[in-house]
């Protein structure tokens, strides 16, 4: 959800269609919202002005630093499990 | 998804998350495709949150503690039907056999015997206390939940009276009559008659479960329990989650020896529900008591945490 957030705010359903893009796994509503209440509470996410009912969220500076964090892990372990990979 | 239904699926979340989340939250469902798989999935959710986000709610420790302890009791009590998934199948036979086997299925039933006593003891002077209160200042809406859990007792207990009549026999529908590995007595239904309405008798348990301890907690919120006596708290939940945590190593210690001793029958196909093994059944319990231990011992923290008056956090 915060990579979803990376490049803009987004409301629920762009959410979910923009994580569905990303990794092909589709959010059920009750799962999006688990997840917003959890890194809004982390001050990770937080809520903008409503569009017509709709409500859209945007990442935070600390979000954004977790992401990064997160992120550069990963790229790490891919790099790590890829090299072994091909040294075999 | 209609209107209509989107409200009733926000409405299964706690006030606290519906007060920060509801309108925009069923807006938000209003305009999702209304799949079974979508409201299975707010479903689960709005379950979590009730038992996983206590500490959002606005209760004190007091009313957090007596919340977790039943959602700790309920789940372990459906844990313990690990009990009646074993004692009918070929390990029965290896349990009289093998002394380790037996001693930790033992410790299993003492221990569940002593979390009902002990939950008994906590129960009955709060639900008087808090059924006085409510009658006395009319608040309906706690009498209303507080008579959740008898309602779905009374319910399953007239649909099992209801399926014996219905079949002519002396069988109660049980979940756990519909084994298909030994020989059922002559005067029950056969099998094919048993599943569904065994499976009934399931969904109407599991389906309880979840009302009552939603409802009870529901009813504690709703309650002033400040002259609850705090040490009869911390005894009553130090005791119940001393209680779980024997009852989660006495099943966990079971499946260990079983796998030692009576490989074979752990693993064999019983014919029972989904056609499946005692090892299934095992698992299955494992997931549900480390749950309820979680619970039961954040509920013991809470209480511990009881001062003389009302602790709010």
């Amino acid at each position: 959800m915060l990579a979803s957030l990376a490049d803009g705010p987004k409301h629920g359903h762009a959410m979910i269609q923009d994580i569905f893009e990303m990794c092909g796994t589709r959010l059920g509503p009750g799962t999006l919202y688990g997840a917003i209440a959890r890194l809004e509470r982390q001050r990770l996410i937080e809520p903008l002005d409503l569009e017509e009912r709709r409500q859209p969220y945007r990442i935070t500076a600390d979000g954004r630093r977790v992401l990064r964090a997160k992120l550069a892990t990963l790229h790490q372990f891919a790099r790590a499990g890829l090299r072994k990979l091909e040294a075999r | 998804m209609n209107p209509r239904l989107a409200r009733s699926l926000t409405r299964l979340y706690p006030r606290a998350w519906r007060d920060r989340y509801g309108e925009e939250f069923e807006a938000f469902l209003e305009t999702h495709p209304s799949t079974l798989q979508a409201v299975g999935d707010v479903v689960g959710s709005a379950f979590h949150a009730r038992v996983c986000l206590l500490d959002a709610f606005t209760m004190d420790s007091r009313q957090r503690s007596l919340v977790m302890m039943t959602y700790a009791y309920l789940a372990a009590a459906a844990g313990v039907n690990f009990y009646f998934s074993v004692d009918d199948t070929p390990l029965a036979e290896a349990m009289r056999s093998h002394a380790a086997l037996s001693m930790s299925f033992r410790l299993v039933a003492k221990s569940s015997f002593l979390a009902f006593a002990t939950v008994v003891a906590v129960a009955v002077p709060v639900a008087f206390r808090m059924l006085r209160v409510a009658f006395t200042e009319r608040r309906w809406d706690v009498v209303g939940r507080l008579a959740v859990p008898p309602a779905a007792a009374l319910i399953t207990v007239a649909w099992m009276a209801a399926a014996s009549i219905w079949t002519g026999t002396h069988w109660v529908p049980m979940p756990w009559d519909v084994a298909g590995d030994w020989n059922a007595p002559a005067d029950w239904p056969p099998l094919g008659v048993r599943w569904p309405l065994g499976a009934v008798t399931f969904v109407l348990l599991v389906v309880g479960l979840v009302a009552s301890a939603i409802s009870v907690a529901q009813a504690i919120s709703r309650s002033d329990l400040t002259r609850h006596r705090p040490l009869w708290l911390k005894i009553t939940s130090v005791t119940l989650a001393g209680s779980i945590v024997l009852m989660a190593l006495g099943v966990v210690a079971w499946g260990w020896f079983a796998e030692r001793d009576a490989s074979e029958g752990f693993h064999a196909r019983n014919g029972g529900l989904f056609v499946s093994t005692s090892f299934a059944s095992w698992t299955a319990s494992c997931a549900v008591f480390v749950m309820s231990v979680v619970i039961a011992l954040r509920g013991a923290g809470a209480a511990i945490a009881v001062q003389g008056g009302s602790t709010r956090s």
